[in-house]
């Protein structure tokens, strides 16, 4: 008998009922008057331990420094070395931009995380939802630009580079893309769309709660422009790229068998593999975007169309995260493992790339560097 | 390196100069290219130019000398390398290259595998004079082998310029497949180079128009006549331009181009540039029933066009006199689109305006621009064309890089080829 008491007293049963006497549920501390802000799901979870809104900030912290020296490092060179000024790297200079608009949410999330709760009430939440938004939209939309630029570039080697013009407009039109579905749900707009508090209540984006059609047409809506579109650009402009390669390498192959040709020089081993090596480049941006933008998707969509059960806060938290990691490995994607970055880099602040010479020395002739930096990223 | 490289040159030039002075000599004035690594393996070529007659091209007819104590048992080997490079470096991404090398010949030198080889002058003569370390090697150029052509990189472009490269390069190694080591392979930039055929054709090329009107009867006719089918690299292209107005429309003014196609056959690509142009309103308006016959003249010259990105020019070194490329011939029997490398040919473009409704009417005439072959401008010299040796030797008596002195030999030293590797 005073077993079975005793069991009761530390059992589980106890330990639940101490629980829920102690742990608030999420939305406690935010006043009547902000009420509105909180969607009535999330309060039917606990609030999320204090250790979880520090794992975070610390997260976020990180990432923070990340994002800001690899997107600083790119704009810094981008806007110093004239010989880096080509309409090619303004797409990724501007891929750098973009991924800072991301990176200015990063201090917002770390003060949150503190308070628990989004600091400045909805004018808080609509800043941090529109660097959020114009950031990912942009560098969604960005990346098939830059797919665009490559594949003029390998696809036409002799004629079909951008001119600055060119490249300046399309730089202008990834900036328009990005706004309209930005600037629309912000409270002072108001038109389309709603931005709120989402997972820990401390981080912001669009509403895909609500169940009301114009919700839905929302999330439907983005869910087209900001990723099916650019989506389907990438894989097309990948794609034909890779076609182009190898219909080059297909001619070459031909002149050199009419020429009776012994050797190709090099064919043996890298040149060879040319298709797989630029397949296995445009294979890793394109799982980046996947991975970026994939989780925001399945979750709005979840939230909108399917069993919105399955969205705890800690689930409803890592979209965002996804997203900011993704945008402090671009520069090292796009820039820092470009060539001719890296070389400037190399030359201003050799301590950075130490690896460098040992890297290039490995691959013996100094013709094959280019291939393998970009290898080192697949 | 540099500084040994320069003893040797001169050490070579004072035996030479010794040996000259003997009496009895032939006296043949050649130039003769080398290049050496220094003080061990030493490439001598006559002439860095090889000309493709379609039926055949020059062989590349050298002598190499090395020290056998630095052979030390080894061998040499011996490559031609075709290098296209049809995209620029900086904008080499994803791993991407623009450049492709190929081994179009290849064969070992030392010991030689060929117990008599038939010997060109040029190479007897260096094997006399350079002694029992000299060994003497000949190459070919695969037949349909392009030609070398350079585009004329622009004003931002750094890296080297696009076009179709060849260069021999020998190394010191125990197998042939091996990849010639840095230290020991010595590489120079040859030219692949076609010139005109003996004659210049008599054909005048010529093109006829005419354009009509959709509401109002009457044509517009235009005949475009040159005077050559092939013109010589500096020539003027006269064009001869009869228009003929039989409509209501009048002639508002004449454009005359110089068009040079260029196809760059490996990523199948081709563009058009102005190499020369004028624009006139003389006889203009051409009214309606009246007609207007003139010649108009155009050179297309490197020298007008430099700086602009993409001319194509033919394959130079370093400081050669620089020309347009020259047209591409394809040897007889072959389709067009057999021809590998870039494919250039030229034609005459005219263009009238007949005003702002009118719209444009244009013909283009295609003509060829190349160089004479310098053996064939000397007639008395055509006779001694049956047999090779006097061919290789006119050929040297033609180039004719006379100099002062009464040096028979004069050795230039190419700048080392540097194949992409990092100076260590």
């Amino acid at each position: 008998m005073e077993l079975v008491e005793f069991i009761n007293a530390t059992g589980p049963r106890f330990m639940a009922q101490r629980f829920i006497e102690e742990q608030h549920m999420l939305g406690w501390n935010i006043p009547p008057e902000h009420a509105d802000l909180v969607h009535i799901h999330w309060r039917n979870y606990p609030a999320p331990d204090n250790v979880w809104h520090f794992v975070m900030a610390a997260v976020y912290f990180i990432l923070m420094l990340l994002s800001t020296s690899g997107n600083g490092i790119v704009i810094y060179l981008f806007m110093t070395t004239k010989s880096l000024k080509t309409p090619s790297n303004l797409f990724i200079f501007n891929q750098a931009l973009l991924d800072l608009c991301m990176m200015v949410n990063m201090p917002m999330l770390v003060v949150n995380s503190f308070y628990q709760r989004v600091i400045g009430w909805e004018t808080g939440c609509d800043i941090y939802g529109l660097f959020g938004s114009i950031s990912g939209f942009g560098s969604a939309m960005n990346n098939a630009v830059i797919a665009y630029d490559r594949y003029r570039t390998i696809a036409f080697p002799i004629d079909g580079r951008l001119s600055m013009g060119k490249a300046f407009i399309l730089m202008c039109f990834v900036w328009f893309w990005a706004l309209p579905f930005s600037l629309s749900p912000m409270k002072s707009v108001d038109l389309f769309g709603k931005y709120v508090p989402e997972g820990f209540l401390t981080t912001c984006s669009f509403d895909y709660l609500t169940d009301d059609d114009h919700t839905r047409y929302f999330v439907a809506t983005i869910f087209v422009w900001a990723y099916v579109i650019p989506l389907l650009l990438i894989v097309f402009f990948y794609v034909q790229l890779l076609g182009h390669v190898r219909g080059h390498e297909r001619m070459l192959k031909e002149q050199a068998k009419k020429m009776n040709v012994k050797s190709l020089v090099g064919n043996q081993d890298k040149e060879k593999s040319a298709e797989i090596r630029i397949a296995k480049v445009a294979i890793l941006i394109f799982c980046l975007f996947l991975i970026s933008w994939t989780p925001y998707a399945t979750i709005a969509l979840t939230g909108c169309f399917g069993n919105r059960n399955v969205i705890t806060p800690m689930f409803g938290m890592l979209p965002a995260v996804a997203a900011k990691i993704v945008s402090c490995i671009d520069p090292w994607i796009y820039a820092i493992n470009h060539p001719r970055f890296r070389a400037e880099l190399a030359k201003r602040c050799p301590c950075l790339i130490t690896d460098e010479k040992s890297s290039s020395d490995a691959q013996s002739t100094g013709t094959h560097a280019t291939a393998a930096t970009e290898e080192t990223v697949s | 390196m540099e500084r040994v490289a320069d003893l040797t040159v001169n050490n070579l030039a004072s035996q030479l100069e010794d040996t000259s002075t003997k009496p009895g000599q032939d006296q043949i004035n050649s130039r003769i290219f080398m290049t050496s690594f220094p003080g061990k393996v030493t490439v001598y070529l006559g002439k860095r130019d090889f000309i493709d007659h379609l039926e055949e091209v020059d062989p590349i007819d050298g002598v190499i000398v090395v020290e056998n104590e630095y052979l030390k048992g080894r061998k040499v080997f011996g490559q031609i390398i075709t290098t296209y490079r049809y995209g620029r470096e900086e904008d080499e991404v994803m791993g991407v290259k623009f450049s492709k090398e190929m081994i179009v010949d290849r064969g070992q030198i030392v010991p030689s595998t060929n117990e008599k080889p038939e010997l060109t002058v040029i190479q007897e003569k260096l094997l006399k004079k350079l002694g029992p370390n000299a060994y003497p090697f000949t190459f070919h150029f695969p037949s349909g082998a392009p030609s070398s052509v350079t585009l004329q990189p622009g004003d931002e472009d750094t890296g080297k310029p696009l076009g179709v490269e060849h260069a021999i390069k020998t190394f010191v190694g125990d197998s042939i497949d091996e990849k010639g080591h840095k230290r020991s392979s010595v590489a120079l930039a040859i030219k692949k180079l076609q010139y005109a055929p003996p004659s210049r054709g008599r054909r005048l090329p010529s093109s006829l128009v005419s354009k009509g009107f959709t509401f109002s009867q009457g044509k517009i006719n235009l005949e475009v006549t040159l005077d050559r089918e092939i013109y010589y690299h500096g020539e003027k292209v006269a064009a001869t331009i009869v228009v003929n107005n039989t409509s209501r429309k009048s002639v508002k003014n004449i454009k005359c181009y110089v068009v040079q196609h260029c196809e760059v056959t490996m990523v199948n690509s081709q563009f058009s540039r102005y190499v020369a142009s004028l624009e006139t309103r003389e006889g203009c308006p051409v009214t309606p029933g009246a007609a207007f016959t003139k010649t108009f003249y155009l050179v297309p010259l490197a020298s007008s066009n430099k700086d602009r990105r993409g001319i194509a020019l033919d394959g130079h070194l370093k400081d050669d006199d620089v020309n347009l490329a020259s047209s591409t011939l394809i040897g007889e029997g072959k389709c067009p689109s057999e021809a590998m490398g870039i494919v250039i040919s030229y034609s005459l473009r005219v263009k009238l305006s007949c005003g702002t409704l009118g719209g444009e009417l244009q013909t283009d005439v295609p003509f060829k621009l190349m160089n004479p072959d310098p053996l064939l401008a000397d007639k008395d010299k055509t006779n001694a064309l049956k047999k090779s040796k006097s061919i290789d030797r006119a050929r040297y008596e033609n180039s004719c890089y006379a100099t002062d002195d009464d040096d028979n030999i004069v050795f230039e030293d190419f700048a080392r080829l540097r194949l992409n590797e990092p100076d260590e």
